[in-house]
This record gives structure tokens, sequence and C-alpha cells, in this order.
């Protein structure tokens, strides 16, 4: 039987996620703060990290990077569902830059 | 006011660059710089190679209720207010940055920004002074920009309850202002 185990796929896609979200830190870290919608200390270690244990961190079963918003309805409006795409994805941005300020706070 | 330190000034310089850059006028530069305004005019002519327009800023609330530009400046204060809660952000610093991630957006989506820098720099300022506040739509629970002391128990923004014509003259004129915008503000 062919069974598919993704572990290569995901181990990639996780050295990914972790390779930018520390470059963005790097470079500006209130705003990649904002985009990666993590806490101050994860942040800190992220940034700290040597390249060794970030591939380390990375060879895990499981995604690192998950869903950021649990809503269906913000995540329709991110399709472009709605009057018109345009509209629907500034709709979704200021509903998104909210819910990121007050899951800060 | 003038600089003590050269370093000091050497940052204002690299901000005034970076506003200019943005579109900033020059009533915003000289309150947020402690240049002479010899020097802003000079490094505004040096980056965008004309001389700054002349007269006041608009300083009407209203302009930020209708429709489109109450979308937009929303999005800015969704920004803004994340990185002046938690990002620990102040000030200009918070003004540019949120500047920064909306025109992200606007750029991404292929649209016209309709908030310029030096509005989204007003805007911030009448939120301080208690002019504006952000009210949550009940419909959809996002936060929207409103006149402050507005009755918010009913309220309903303007992209879940959408004027039947809004966005459609936004197409027509698209690229026309599109080209007009080119010329204002070189990326």
């Amino acid at each position: 039987m062919d069974r598919p185990d993704f572990q290569a796929e995901i181990r990639e896609l996780n050295l990914a996620y972790l390779m930018l979200a520390q470059q963005m830190l790097r470079s500006d870290r209130a705003t990649a703060l904002f985009r990666l919608g993590i806490g101050d200390g994860l942040a800190d270690l992220i940034q700290s990290m040597s390249a060794a244990k970030l591939v380390r961190m990375a060879s895990s079963q499981m995604l690192i990077p998950c869903f950021r918003f649990d809503d269906a309805q913000l995540a329709r409006l991110m399709a472009g569902e709605g009057r018109d795409a345009t509209s629907a994805s500034l709709h979704a941005a200021i509903l998104a830059a909210g819910k990121a300020a007050e899951e800060a706070a | 006011m003038k600089n003590k330190t050269v370093i000091a000034e050497a940052e204002d310089v690299r901000l005034a660059v970076e506003m200019v850059q943005l579109g900033a006028r020059m009533q915003m530069l000289e309150v947020e710089t402690r240049l002479s305004r010899e020097k802003l005019l000079k490094i505004y002519k040096e980056v965008r190679g004309v001389s700054p327009p002349k007269g006041m800023l608009p300083f009407s609330t209203d302009w930020f209720m209708t429709w489109q530009p109450n979308v937009h400046s929303s999005l800015f204060m969704g920004f803004h207010r994340f990185f002046s809660g938690r990002g620990g952000v102040q000030g200009l610093e918070a003004t540019l940055k949120s500047y920064h991630l909306y025109l992200d957006h606007i750029e991404g989506a292929a649209m016209e920004p309709v908030l310029s820098l030096t509005r989204a720099w007003t805007l911030v300022r009448f939120f301080d002074a208690d002019l504006l506040q952000l009210s949550a739509c009940t419909c959809c629970g996002g936060q929207f920009v409103a006149h402050a002391h507005d009755p918010v128990h009913a309220y309903v923004c303007g992209l879940c309850n959408m004027p039947s014509r809004a966005g459609s003259s936004r197409k027509k004129t698209a690229r026309k202002a599109v080209s007009r915008t080119r010329q204002l503000v070189p990326a």
C-alpha cells in the first residue's frame, strides 16, 4: 500500500516558515509581530536561534504554522466572496487587523 | 527648534526623506522633525524634483466619513491600533509603519491609494484630539472610523451595508486615478 507521509514536505514548509519569520523579525520587529501573529517570548526565541536549531525545530511531524483566525466569515471575505472582490479584500483586511490588535491586548 | 547633535540631525534627515518619498507635505515634515524649513525644502526638492504644494492642509473630519475614504482610513487605523497597543511603537514611527502596511495591502490588491500619508497623519491627530473614534460594526464586528461620541449601539459599517453605487465609479476612474497617483507619489 502506498502511504504518503508528507514528512519531507512538512519539514520543508516548517523550515521555510521559520527562516522567513526570523528574517522578518530581524528586519522590522513590530511589523513582523503583526504579520506573524506571535507573542513576544516566541519572537525573541526565533529571532535569536541559530540555523542548526531552526533545522532541528523544523523536523517535526506537525506543521508549525497554523491557521491564524478561526473564522469562516473572514476566510470567505479573504477569498473575495462578496459583492466585489476588491471591497471584500478590504473588509477582510480591516477585520483581520482588528483581530490582531485584540488578541494582543 | 535646533538639533542638539549631528546624529540626531542625521536621523531627522532620514525620516524626512522617508516621509517625502511616501508623499508627506511640508506641514507634516515641520511638525515631525527638528530641521529648519530651508533644509526641509531642499530635501523635498531633491527627493521629488518639484517644489512642495502650497496652501493649508485639509482640516475637516467629514472627509473620513465618506464611503471610500472611511474604508481606507479604517484599514489604516486597524494597523495603527496594533502598533500603538501591542507593538510598543509610538508617534511617527507607528504612523509610518502602519502606512507602509496600508500601501502593501493596496498594492497587493491592485487598487489606488485613497489615503495619503499626510491624511493618515491628520487622522491620527484627530484621534489624539478625540474628534474621531473607532466604532465596532454590529454586523461584522470590525472597527471603523466614526465621529467621536456618536451613538454606537446600532452602528453598521459601510462594508456590511454598502451604498448601492459604491465601488462602481471606482472601476471607471481607476485608470485615470492610477496615472495621477503615479505622478504624485513616485514609488
